[in-house]
């Protein structure tokens, strides 16, 4: 949802003070190339933090991340985040043409050493980024990243960059988040499009990631002449009922009461519909004419909870039928109301 | 977390007995029958699941099993998003374009639009043929490619072969080579980070074993 929250941001709030901070519930389609049968249609919640690229508007995405999925339901949660720019910067370093970087990034994508080490010896890396490279596969705490530096003032920048996840730890350890996020230097995909820190949320439960984010400073330009930061996350609400199935969860079903209105008179019915839909009730009318005993039947094939039969007036008591408890008795609708609590 | 780490197997064909080995030498003996799809091992903490190779891709992608030995070709066909975290170097298979030695088809170039292909890497040839711009028929058969051309179900071929043996036999030809491949030790990206201590262990004594 990224590129249409970018859009909006670039077309219809351009004079929006910044930062600004979105979110966004939404189906998602998304083409795939593959002729495998993926899903091309999920709902993803999200947010966008935008106008800003402080390590602190990092911390406050992760955080979020993290809080949401801890309010979700869900436990052990995770977080693992690569860094684009810096595995960028020490490719050019390296001086890799386009395909050896592919290369490159294939081998971390799969984490395999072994013949990471293997190629790094074959195309004459230097000594120094190659243990780097090597030390930054095997870091998985922030602060061990930032105490990799490598000499020489060619790699300011570079030594920048392993330096700043210091800051990020100490943000992290203000929310006390900094021990659900771990250095992952595998995450290399999409660093084309993301400029700083690149994530991903998982639980041990579940064998895929929950979703993820990254830094993207350089992508809202695209869509028009603003120039903004930012920073964000997607989790797929799929996934998220999956992990929380895996771990024994309770997924709560809408307990919304569904109420059947039947009344000869019409008036009164259409009324008393109105009126339970008003108060958040999933309310039908009784349209075919059928008896009493047949709307009855007819409820308990739908799942209804109630069929309620009203007379000429709402201010007379209407007769309510427990459909799972098979009893009835007279109430007024607003006794009924009251009696089923909030609904919204 | 006492969960065991389930590490898939292939349960038949070429990879079954070097898998089988490896992990012994590793330290993972295969205590069951080989009936069994869930064996015990001789380290408490790994549980072996048999299941056919072709599989094994995604189940480690979906974290039904945690590592799996396969090939890199079947990874590749699969699209499976999965961790290849150590070359085997056994199961060694080039994916080939062949056409019968006959045709006058002598090169990818030459293969005429709407050409019949038939193979078990519907997926992998697809994508093959679609990059180099050629508009190819996929058939897919899940066994024995070689025969497609003597049957006229197909003029081209793709299929592996490790000594060309087969494509000798069936009078076959090779026009293109689409993969190199060899057994893998595939991991779920999830499972590493929950086990990363117990697979790096894993990894160690395998790479102590190839050497």
């Amino acid at each position: 949802m990224t590129a249409p929250v970018a859009r909006i941001v670039t077309t219809r709030m351009p004079s929006a003070p910044e930062p600004i901070r979105l979110f966004y519930v939404n189906n998602v389609f998304r083409y795939s190339q593959s002729y495998l049968k993926r899903e091309r249609e999920f709902c993803q919640a999200g947010v966008e933090l935008v106008g800003c690229n402080t390590p602190e508007a990092d911390g406050e995405i992760l955080a979020l991340l993290i809080s949401s999925l801890k309010e979700a339901g869900l436990r052990e949660v995770r977080v693992d985040l690569g860094y684009a720019s810096l595995l960028k910067d020490l490719m050019n370093a390296a001086g890799l043409d386009t395909q050896q970087k592919v290369s490159v990034q294939g081998l971390l994508a799969c984490r395999d050493s072994v013949g990471l080490k293997k190629f790094m010896e074959q195309n004459g890396f230097p000594s120094n980024l190659r243990d780097a490279f090597l030390q930054l596969s095997r870091c998985r705490r922030l602060d061990e990243v930032s105490s990799i530096s490598l000499s020489g003032s060619k790699y300011d920048k570079l030594n920048k960059q392993l330096g700043s996840l210091l800051e990020l730890q100490e943000i992290l350890a203000d929310y006390k988040v900094d021990e659900l996020v771990f250095f992952d230097f595998s995450l290399t995909k999409k660093i084309e499009y993301y400029t700083g820190i690149v994530f991903e949320a998982s639980v041990p439960n579940l064998g895929l990631p929950l979703g993820g984010g990254g830094r993207y400073d350089n992508f809202i330009e695209k869509f028009g002449k603003l120039k903004l930061p930012a920073t964000g996350f997607a989790l797929e609400i799929g996934k998220l009922l999956q992990a929380l199935t895996a771990q024994g969860s309770k997924i709560p079903e809408s307990s919304k009461t569904k109420v059947i209105v039947a009344s000869k008179f019409r008036d009164t019915a259409v009324k008393a519909v109105k009126t339970l839909r008003d108060s958040g009730v999933i309310a039908s009318l009784e349209i075919t004419g059928r008896s009493l005993e047949k709307t009855i039947e007819y409820a308990k094939l739908t799942e209804t909870d109630y069929v309620v039969s009203a007379g000429s007036s709402l201010k007379s008591p209407v007769t309510v039928y427990d459909i799972k408890a098979n009893v009835s008795r007279n109430v007024t609708l607003q006794t009924f109301l009251k009696e089923l609590g909030g609904q919204r | 977390m006492n969960k065991k780490i389930r590490i898939a197997i292939p349960n038949k064909g070429r990879l079954k007995k070097p898998a089988i080995e490896t992990l012994g030498q590793a330290g993972i003996e295969i205590l069951e029958e080989n009936r069994a799809y869930v064996s015990k091992t001789s380290d408490p903490r790994f549980e072996a699941i048999f299941a056919r190779a072709n599989d094994i891709p995604v189940y480690i992608q979906y974290g039904a099993v945690d590592l799996g030995v396969t090939g890199h070709d079947l990874i590749q066909e699969r699209e499976a998003d999965v961790l290849e975290l150590l070359d085997l170097e056994f199961g060694k298979c080039t994916l080939i374009v062949a056409v019968p030695e006959d045709s006058t088809i002598n090169s990818i170039d030459e293969v005429p639009a709407l050409a019949r292909v038939a193979t078990g890497f519907p997926n992998i040839t697809r994508k093959f043929f679609e990059k180099t711009g050629k508009q190819v028929e996929v058939l897919e058969v899940s066994g024995t490619a070689e025969l497609a051309p003597k049957l006229g179900l197909a003029q081209i071929i793709v299929d592996l072969t490790s000594t060309g043996e087969t494509l000798k036999k069936n009078k076959l030809r090779i026009i293109g080579t689409i993969l190199e491949s060899t057994t893998r030790l595939a991991c779920n990206k999830i499972a590493y980070r929950t086990f990363e201590k117990q697979i790096n262990e894993l990894l160690a004594r395998m790479q102590g074993g190839s050497e």
